[in-house]
């Protein structure tokens, strides 16, 4: 988050002030790529950087506060994932290399997680969720959007939303706690 | 596809709404979770731990973008009033470019931005140039919108690549000239110029040069075509000619629909 400095180091981004515009970059850099890893993993840096082309040439048009910046930036982002699934040619790529199994295997992301929950490893787990509640759980949770800006980058409704994340965390649930139970550390 | 979670029968318990909100919002400790959701508050939180170095990386091709787009929306004002100032710029940037991704190497130098998306790189090169002509004084960047006039001068249009443009040896659209009425050093010029494109010979052409080539041409995104077209005519025999520069880096960029159109319906 920027905070209270937001308008400003927007205003001041968009006169093609380079700090200013460094400070949003670092704020959501990390986030998109996180997004990015969940949705699309096989290309999250070549998608994170069309998604600052697009944002660097509708700034001057863009008007509002911080979560609408980042609700902005989310919607190309996702635009960005769409418009490659739709290229479609690589999309076996895009699998994750790691298959998931009912038995924790030692290469299953859900243990990894569990032994050290590098981001790279939880965002792997979310990965493995049907992809409509990966993408809800991460734009809720890594972009920091509420229902009804993640309902309206999906097209959705919040209440679909809602349920889509509550079923996302559930499975989780499941998933994790039968990793644990599986490895005895309960 | 992806595979489903196993789905045991007696799996942890739905949630409330406020424990779902605080979950997905980080604001309930692991111990503080209901049965079952200790671990998911602790995954949750790996995701959006802080920011590792390796996240960090590429902040200076997003930062060239900035740059070549903020000085794109300060031209449109310069391009009408000296209209062939600009011009040659954008002429000369187009040579330097196209040297330079045949080179290769030159991008690093010219841009100090490593090569990883060729795009940003010839931007920058292209930004690099602009500053390197002080005689136009370039206004304070005002935000003033991306008009009508703007893609004459912004260096992310044909520039770079413009090989993709018209078809090579086909008729140019635009082009005023007619090779048969063409003066003979024009010839001259345009050989010049496309050697300098093909290889980086070194001898590129003198800013007023390509200004005579650009107006002949309509323009200095032209050019290129322009100069195939007439001597494609001249020399029937040498088909090779005709082909796009083997630096065929540009393939397709140009037809990058920007995400900023389909976003701001």
């Amino acid at each position: 988050m920027i905070g209270p400095d937001f308008p400003e180091v927007l205003r001041a981004a968009v006169a093609g002030d380079e700090a200013a515009f460094g400070r949003l970059w670092r704020d959501l850099q990390p986030r998109l790529l996180r997004y990015f890893m969940v949705v699309s993993p096989a290309v999250a840096d070549d998608l994170a950087s069309e998604t600052w082309l697009g944002v660097v040439r509708g700034l001057d048009r863009f008007q509002g506060g911080e979560p609408a910046f980042r609700a902005w930036v989310f919607t190309i982002a996702r635009h960005e994932a769409l418009d490659w699934r739709r290229r479609g040619a690589r999309r076996v790529t895009e699998l994750p290399a790691t298959g998931f199994v009912d038995q924790a295997a030692p290469d299953d992301p859900a243990v990894t997680a569990l032994e050290g929950f590098s981001t790279r490893a939880a965002l792997a787990v979310v990965a493995m969720l049907p992809p409509d509640q990966a993408e809800a759980v991460v734009l809720r949770v890594v972009a920091g959007l509420d229902v009804e800006r993640v309902a309206e980058i999906m097209g959705k409704r919040p209440g679909t939303v809602r349920v889509l994340t509550h079923r996302g965390l559930r499975r989780l649930a499941e998933r994790l706690g039968a990793v644990t139970r599986v490895r005895g550390l309960v | 596809m992806r595979r489903r979670f196993a789905t045991p029968g007696a799996g942890p318990q739905p949630l409330d709404e406020d424990t779902l909100e605080r979950l997905l919002a980080g604001d309930l400790p692991p111990l503080e979770a209901p049965p079952g959701y200790a671990e998911v508050a602790a995954l949750l939180a790996a995701t959006v731990a802080p920011p590792r170095p390796e996240e960090l990386n590429g902040q200076a091709a997003a930062l060239a973008e900035l740059r070549a787009l903020t000085r794109a929306r300060t031209f449109p004002a310069g391009v009408r009033q000296t209209g062939r100032r600009s011009r040659r710029r954008l002429g000369l940037a187009v040579v330097a470019v196209a040297g330079a991704l045949a080179t290769g190497g030159a991008a690093a130098a010219a841009g100090g931005h490593l090569p990883e998306p060729v795009r940003v790189t010839a931007r920058s090169i292209l930004v690099s140039i602009g500053d390197a002509e002080p005689a136009t004084p370039v206004p304070p960047p005002t935000g003033g919108g991306m008009g009508p006039g703007a893609t004459a001068a912004a260096p992310s249009g044909p520039g770079p690549t413009g090989q993709a443009g018209p078809a090579p040896g086909s008729p140019v659209a635009g082009s005023p000239a007619v090779p048969g009425t063409t003066a003979p050093d024009t010839k001259g010029l345009c050989r010049s110029y496309l050697a300098a494109q093909d290889k980086q010979t070194g001898k590129q052409l003198e800013a007023a040069s390509f200004d005579r080539l650009a107006d002949e041409a309509g323009g200095a995104d032209k050019v290129l075509a322009y100069c195939r077209h007439l001597l494609a005519d001249d020399d029937k025999p040498k088909e090779g000619k005709q082909k796009p520069p083997p630096d065929d880096q540009g393939q397709g960029q140009g037809q990058t629909v920007p995400p900023s159109t389909r976003t701001s319906r």
